[in-house]
């Protein structure tokens, strides 16, 4: 059992701002500090902020990181996943506040979406068809394959 | 996979490996162990993950284990902290692994603090 997931954003836009060498700097410092039986990094599809990317997320926290470097690696696993000090610096300016850190869901850019084909992007691992399916995936075929008669299905849609 | 109840053996088993990314919101336990240096070198690591274990093999809703910095006893870590709402916030001092396993059971379970092992037990 992990007791942290680490997600960074591996869509197009943080790819090409060089999220994939930020995924290979946590791992190898994530294994260095002897953490890897405790932290699992995971890939994700797009958050769909790509201005501030890199990006990456860290769970149970739900800190928000972004426009991460490289060079911020050893501090984020350092003060962070190792000692639990969230790195205020590098989070998204619009979830912090001087008193509390906001949901993601809060803030304006989130707030005025309402994502149905992609609302599981950023949340699972997209090369994992477990993730998928925790979060109801093939649930209304399996529906259908099952409890419906083909009637019951021309019916609904 | 030829069966509904097999989909959703999937879904329940990879669902609690990812209860960790839930957004459990201001309803949820909180327990918080001391990482700092001092924390550290008072072996708060074993106790962490002891509570992620504790935690995990019972499947425990809304409850998440997270760490914080020096609470300034140093004399006294590993502390751990458990928050819960409407509560007042209970301490925990010089846990070991062992002791994890009561705190979980009687307190986060049971809603019933473990006196002996709080930092007001401390004479």
């Amino acid at each position: 059992m992990y007791r942290s997931h680490v997600l960074v954003c591996g869509g197009t836009g943080c790819t090409s701002s060089n999220s994939q060498a930020i995924i290979e700097a946590l791992e190898t410092q994530i294994a260095e500090k002897g953490l890897s039986e405790e932290i699992k990094v995971i890939r994700t599809g797009c958050f769909g902020l790509c201005a501030l990317g890199p990006i990456m997320i860290v769970y149970p926290e739900g800190s928000f990181y972004s426009q991460v470097q490289v060079e911020d690696i050893p501090e984020i696993v350092e003060e962070h996943l190792l000692k639990g000090r969230i790195v205020t610096r590098l989070l998204y300016d619009e979830t912090v506040t001087e008193t509390e850190v906001k949901s993601l869901n809060d803030t304006k850019f989130y707030a005025k979406q309402e994502r149905v084909a992609l609302r599981n992007c950023g949340v699972i691992d997209p090369e994992n068809i477990d993730e998928y399916i925790a979060y109801d995936g093939y649930q209304a075929l399996a529906k259908c394959l099952t409890e419906y008669k083909p009637e019951d299905v021309i019916n609904v849609l | 996979m030829k069966t509904l109840a097999e989909l959703m053996a999937i879904k329940e088993a990879t669902q609690q490996k990812m209860t960790v990314r839930e957004d459990t919101g201001d309803d949820a336990t909180r327990i918080i162990v001391g990482m700092a240096t001092c924390g550290i070198a008072a072996g708060a690591r074993p106790v962490l993950n002891a509570f992620v274990d504790e935690v995990a093999k019972r499947n425990l809703k809304g409850v998440t284990v997270s760490q914080t910095g020096c609470i300034g006893m140093c004399q006294y870590e590993p502390i751990v902290e458990v928050i819960q709402p409407g509560k007042e916030k209970v301490t925990y001092v010089k846990m070991t692994a062992e002791k994890v396993a009561k705190v979980v059971n009687d307190h986060i379970v049971n809603g019933n603090p473990v006196a002996e092992y709080t930092v007001s037990a401390i004479k």
